[in-house]
């Protein structure tokens, strides 16, 4: 399975890398790690003439904490993540979705923009973004804009940024210490895609949820989605189980979910009422833990 | 009563868990396998497969491709009708069928190749085949094989004017009667998915014309079946088809292609380059080869007392579109109806049906992992209605060791084994009665802790006079292999045999089998890796298949291995003025026996035979090599009556029992296997080590055709699973660690005592996994009949017998 | 404006410095296994999921197939070729052979390639840490058992061999 012919540059910088997007027009392609596009490229499902090279550019990757912001540079590995004691302090959900993607061979080249802009609606760590309600900065011929996550998953594959762009950061809100994260997902295997995943955030006031609660679905047909119906029964209220389990109900039959080789659409949608009460379950684990060592 | 026998009088390699000499060539990743050939000139092909499952190629236009610069050479079906005849098939039909090595007329799966482009780079060649037209006239796909039995939307092939390929009944003992006296009767449907071994290496193979002829490299399993082929094919005499084989990356009855050899053959003529075709993994999943899908009725008689009377089983292949050698699933099911049972009658109606999926053929078990599962399955049926403890049942039903040899109703005379030993060796490595204990403690939690035990018989070898029972076929009988083993002028051997190895560890196991007969160290023993027609002594019934090598392989090799020790004795007698019956080999020395020093070495033999050829005995042909083609003494003909469907189709008989303890997760559906026990016995273990490794790989072959693989096709006739993102091998997180113990029977009708282990593991798996996760649904009363057994199919078998018994 | 139909690419590939024509569609698997003759990393899928294919870079495991060798600009790689010599064979290489943790060897290279790095970081792993780290590497033949056995069995001569 060989790819389709192309012809290949490395961009030296941002600014380069946008030239040349502009010049070649929309079938060229950045190539970040490769490891969701080159695959689709050897089945020659994508097949851009020109692959714009940005593993070369210097300062697109780092992790590092500006004020109440932690920003990952795009083209940070998710093995630098996955190492990273910042991003675990600031940003645990990333530190709990991290060793389901894929395979470490993977993670070693794959990076957190690449797979944010590839957009699978399976993958796990769009779905993260949108709980972590992520803000992407993506700069073009304009100039720079911000996305907010919420904004940004618009389809299969298909995301907000324009032919011509280019994501260069991920900005996150620093986690606080009344933050609990948690993370579920079921795959076949280790690795896999989630049949079903979710991402949940949740800040809490003593026993009470505030209003910031975030649940993110993945797994479903088009895009990874934020269960607003879920939140907002849970948003105010005490994290009690009868709750939860309601919750996780009406995430489940407020997605949309779809049907394939893999799982029924009825199936899938109780895997993500599973999951979400996983999710759900496990964050508020962490904080009775943290409770109690405080 | 557990048998375990010890080496016995041969020598002392047979039975050492000997390292393997493979091993420091591969780990080194210095391996030679077919697409590490490279040879100047060399052009690389890639093939236009059809995107349709069924259709009428009404026009190819190839122009555009070969005009594409690289390109060297495109062949369409148009040329290989001209310039080809149809490769031949195992079955021969009453009507002629038109089956090429590329589509003619007609695609007639997804997958199928419709043109082969051959080109400086596979790229270049994927560039050009892309730009190859065809005009399809898609026609209706027939998927479901019920529907192409019954009322069709198609026809697979016009010209057959049905899909039914084959139909027939073998039915051996009183069945009806059996049937009439039962006090209970068992019966139900299961159904076993598509699926397939898939080894790393993909298929490949490279073709050369030479002033000689012919020369082929490829990962082929049969060489004697491949070539032949191609001689009608290219019409070309057999002695201008070499045929060499490297290393092979992983076989499981998978790697043969005669059709690959042949369009590889024609791009090489019409390049007048060498051309090499590596099949890339979407294309190995949708064409090279599927174990075929089917639907099996079967059921069961018993007394009142649990004792089997008879079984019947109908018996539905989906062959896809294999006109190749369809039957043979059908036929390794009905020669091992029995397992491990005294069942005295038994009926097998069964069919062979076409329909637009790829072409079913060999794999790992071919068919007996579905007999096993059906039979297994049936047992714990059978257990629940009379209320008796499946083992009891097994137990009350096995051939006893002391009805050993026992002839089964067919005509298989299973050769020992004593399977209530190995069961009972299984049961209690598993710890049992702890394994209930525990399970009582997760129901009390509510939790879903199954125990499931499979026990099977692993047939070894194939008497290929089958073929005359299942399609009248006359010209084959018999199975045999080939062994050359020569000795050198400084004593050290070198071994080649008609088999190659695709994993098995040949070139270790034959060495410790040679050092035996020779007196002589392993180290001193050179196998020839791989195969190469040209200088292996091969049969047409050559190569990888039934796990055939531990009793007729190892006969070639032995026979030969004696005659040159027998030339070695009578020489070394003349030398030294001894009778031959004097005299002994051992660490490569003569000796006489009872002497404290040899009187010469090995080597001074070998070298009158090579160099002082006037001092050889009278009459005594110079060199100490030996060529032995052998037929295995167990095989036969059929009887002269045609209404006697008996014959030894197998020729001996390993056997194990799988005991699977699994736990589904009642949110998922999913099922982890927390430990598995084997007990297996193959009769004398040439070496343990391998024969255990076997054994692993074996069984996660059937863990992976239990709960992860699925070939599915839509109704289109599409294939879902075409890459390993979609079809789910399983990993080192999905298996566990096995527990395995060994008995040793050893077989009185094969020289070393030993029987073949290949395939063993792959048999009850399917069965001892699902019993377990059947029994661990037990508080729900679900009863499992369909594979795999995937999270969603649990989930919502969980679901609806919740649903039945009011619970949520 | 068109690119050139081939690049001209340096990397040092176990130690030493190399210099490929490719195309820019040439993966970096079949840049090493042609231009270089380093066939000891073997193609087993092409999209990511097997292992066989996978290579160190800068001493990390990743996939050769999902790689194009014009990426590979300065790297330092490291093949099967590369680890163990023939009267010097790595741990892993003596393990395997010790402990039975092949049969065809087509994954071989992969997995050892993948445990050299684990084995590195990870100095007294359990059986579960092994099949964890070798959870991306596919074998059709050994059930896996022995892969595990081999490794273990390499980190205590890793540790043996510590003065």
């Amino acid at each position: 399975m060989k790819p389709a012919p192309f012809q290949y540059v490395a961009a030296e910088s941002v600014e380069h890398a946008i030239a040349l997007l502009t010049e070649h027009g929309p079938n060229a392609k950045l190539i970040a790690g490769g490891q969701s596009l080159v695959p689709m490229m050897n089945f020659r499902l994508a097949r851009p003439d020109w692959l714009i090279d940005i593993n070369r550019i210097s300062n697109l990757a780092g992790i590092r904490v500006e004020g109440n912001t932690l920003r990952i540079g795009s083209m940070t590995r998710y093995a630098d993540l996955e190492a990273s004691d910042t991003v675990r302090r600031h940003a645990p959900l990333l530190g709990l979705i991290l060793p389901h993607i894929a395979h470490a061979a993977i993670r070693n080249r794959g990076t957190v923009g690449g797979s944010v802009c590839h957009a699978d609606p399976a993958a796990e760590m769009p779905v993260a973004m949108l709980a972590l309600d992520a803000v992407f900065e993506v700069r073009g011929p304009v100039g720079t804009r911000r996305i907010a996550a919420n904004d940004f998953f618009l389809g299969q594959m298909t995301t907000a940024i324009e032919a011509d762009e280019i994501l260069t950061a991920i900005d996150l809100p620093v986690a606080r210490a009344e933050d609990a994260a948690g993370f579920s997902e079921f795959a076949r295997r280790r690795g896999d895609f989630a049949l079903a995943s979710a991402a949940v955030v949740l800040r809490l006031a003593g026993d009470q949820l505030t209003d910031h609660v975030r649940i993110a679905v993945g797994g479903l047909s088009e895009r990874p989605m934020r269960a607003r119906g879920a939140e907002a029964l849970l948003a105010g209220w005490n994290a009690e189980p009868a709750l939860i389990e309601r919750a996780a109900r009406e995430a489940a039959n407020e997605v949309d979910a779809g049907s394939d080789l893999h799982a029924t659409e009825s199936y899938r949608r109780h895997l993500v009422q599973t999951q979400v009460k996983l999710a759900l379950t496990a964050a508020l684990e962490r904080t009775r833990l943290a409770g109690a060592k405080r | 009563m557990s048998v375990k026998t010890t080496v016995s009088d041969t020598g002392p390699w047979v039975g050492q868990p000997l390292p393997r000499r493979e091993d420091a060539r591969l780990t080194a990743g210095a391996g030679v396998f077919t697409d590490d050939i490279r040879m100047p000139g060399m052009l690389h092909a890639a093939f236009l497969r059809s995107p349709h499952a069924h259709a009428r190629i009404a026009r190819i236009n190839a122009d555009k491709a070969r005009a594409l610069p690289g390109v060297h050479a495109v062949i369409t079906g148009m040329e290989v009708e001209q310039q080809t005849k149809p490769i031949s098939t195992i079955i021969p039909f009453k009507t002629f069928l038109p089956n090429y090595c590329l589509a003619v007329d007609k695609a007639r799966y997804a997958g199928e190749p419709v043109a082969a482009v051959a080109a400086v780079d596979r790229a270049t060649a994927e560039d050009a085949a892309e730009l190859i037209e065809v005009e399809y006239e898609p026609l209706p796909a027939v998927v479901d094989p019920w529907q192409a039995i019954e009322n069709p939307p198609a026809h697979v092939f016009d010209e057959l004017k049905t899909n039914v390929v084959w139909h027939d009944t073998f039915s051996y003992g009183e069945v009806d009667a059996a049937f009439a006296n039962a006090a209970h009767v068992v019966s139900d449907r299961f159904t076993v998915q598509r699926y397939i071994s898939t080894a790393l290496e993909t298929m490949g193979v490279i073709g050369r014309w030479e002033s000689s002829g012919l020369t082929l490299w490829s990962a082929d399993q049969r060489p004697g079946f491949a070539t032949h082929a191609l001689t009608t094919a290219l019409q070309i005499p057999h002695s201008q088809i070499r045929l060499i084989s490297p290393d092979i990356g992983g076989g499981f009855g998978n790697k043969r292609k005669a059709t690959y050899m042949a369009i590889i053959a024609l791009l090489a003529r019409m390049a007048d380059r060498p051309v090499k075709y590596l099949e890339d993994r979407q294309e190995n999943l949708l064409g090279l080869v599927h174990a075929s899908n089917q639907v099996m009725d079967l059921s069961m008689a018993l007394d009142a007392e649990g004792k089997i009377l008879g079984l019947k089983l109908r018996d539905v292949v989906d062959e896809g579109s294999n006109v190749i050698n369809p039957t043979l699933h059908s036929m390794l099911k009905f020669t091992n109806m029995l397992n491990n049972y005294a069942i005295p009658a038994v009926s097998f109606e069964g069919y062979a049906v076409l329909t637009n999926k790829c072409h079913s053929g060999a794999n790992r078990g071919i068919g007996k992992p579905f007999m096993c599962f059906v039979i297994e399955r049936a047992i714990e049926m059978a257990a629940k209605k009379i209320g008796m403890d499946s083992i009891e049942l097994r137990r009350k039903n096995f051939i006893p060791a002391s009805a050993m040899p026992y002839e089964a109703p067919m005509g298989n005379v299973y050769d020992s084994g004593d399977f209530a030993a190995t069961l009972d060796t299984a049961l209690r490595t598993a710890g049992y009665d702890d394994l209930l204990q525990q399970q009582a403690e997760a129901r009390r939690q509510g939790r879903y802790f199954g125990i499931g035990l499979a026990t099977a018989v692993e047939p070894n070898s194939l008497n290929l006079s089958a073929y005359t029972l299942m399609t009248g076929r006359t010209d084959t009988s018999g199975v045999g292999e080939g062994a050359l083993v020569r000795m050198e002028g400084d004593g050290s051997v070198r071994v080649s045999l008609g088999n190659t190895a695709s994993g098995q560890g040949y070139e270790t196991v034959v060495a410790q089998i040679v050092a035996d007969e020779l007196g002589i160290h392993p180290d001193q023993v050179t196998v020839a890796p791989g195969f190469d027609s040209a200088v292996n002594p091969w049969l047409h019934c050559s190569g990888s298949f039934a796990n055939k090598f531990s009793g007729t392989d190892v006969g070639a090799i032995i026979e030969a291995a004696r005659t040159i020790r027998a030339k070695a004795l009578r020489i070394a007698a003349h030398l030294t003025g001894h009778k031959e019956d004097e005299l002994t080999i051992r660490e490569s020395a003569i000796w006489a026996h009872g002497a404290n020093e040899p009187l010469l070495p090995l080597g001074k033999v070998a070298m009158t035979a090579y160099r002082d050829l006037l001092r050889l005995p009278e009459g005594e042909m110079p060199g100490l090599e030996a060529r032995h083609f052998y037929v295995d003494p167990q095989s036969n003909l059929p009887a002269r009556d045609p209404d006697d469907k008996r014959l030894r189709f197998q020729l001996t008989f390993s056997n194990s029992a799988h005991i699977a303890v699994t736990e589904v997760d009642p949110n998922t559906g999913a099922v982890k296997i927390l430990r598995y026990i084997v007990a297996h016995d193959c009769g004398r273990e040439i070496n343990p080590m391998l024969v255990e490794g076997m054994v692993h790989g074996a069984t996660t072959h059937g863990i992976g055709g239990a709960l992860y693989e699925d070939l599915a096709y839509d109704e289109n006739g599409q294939l879902l699973a075409a890459s390993f993102m979609d079809y789910l091998k399983p990993t080192a997180l999905d298996v566990p660690e096995f527990e395995v113990v060994a008995l040793e029977t050893p077989s009185p009708f094969t020289p070393l005592g030993a029987k073949g282990v290949g395939e063993g593991g792959s048999i009850p798996s399917l069965a001892a996994i699902t019993n377990s996760v059947e029994d661990a649904l037990k508080p729900l009363g679900i009863t499992l009949t369909e594979l795999p057994l995937t999270p969603n199919r649990i989930w919502e078998a969980m679901q609806k017998a919740r649903a039945r018994q009011g619970t949520c | 404006m068109s690119g050139p139909k081939q690049h001209d690419v340096q990397f040092t590939v176990n130690g030493k410095t190399e210099t490929v024509s490719v195309a820019p569609r040439t993966s970096l698997a079949d840049a090493l296994r042609e231009s270089l003759g380093l066939t000891g990393t073997h193609i087993g899928c092409e999209h990511g999921v097997c292992g066989a294919c996978t290579v160190l870079i800068e001493g990390k495991p990743m996939r050769s197939c999902l790689m194009f060798a014009v990426q590979a600009e300065g790297a330092a790689i490291t093949t099967i070729e590369g680890i163990g010599e023939a009267n010097a064979p790595h741990p892993l290489q003596r393990a395997f052979n010790e402990c039975h943790g092949l049969h065809c060897g087509f994954c071989t290279p992969g997995m050892i390639v993948t445990l050299s790095a684990f084995l590195r970081e990870n100095l007294k792993p359990t059986a579960a840490d092994v099949r964890e780290a070798i959870s991306g590497n596919l074998c059709m033949c050994t059930g896996y058992q022995n892969i595990v056995k081999s490794a273990l069995r390499a980190a205590e001569l890793i540790e043996e061999s510590k003065p």
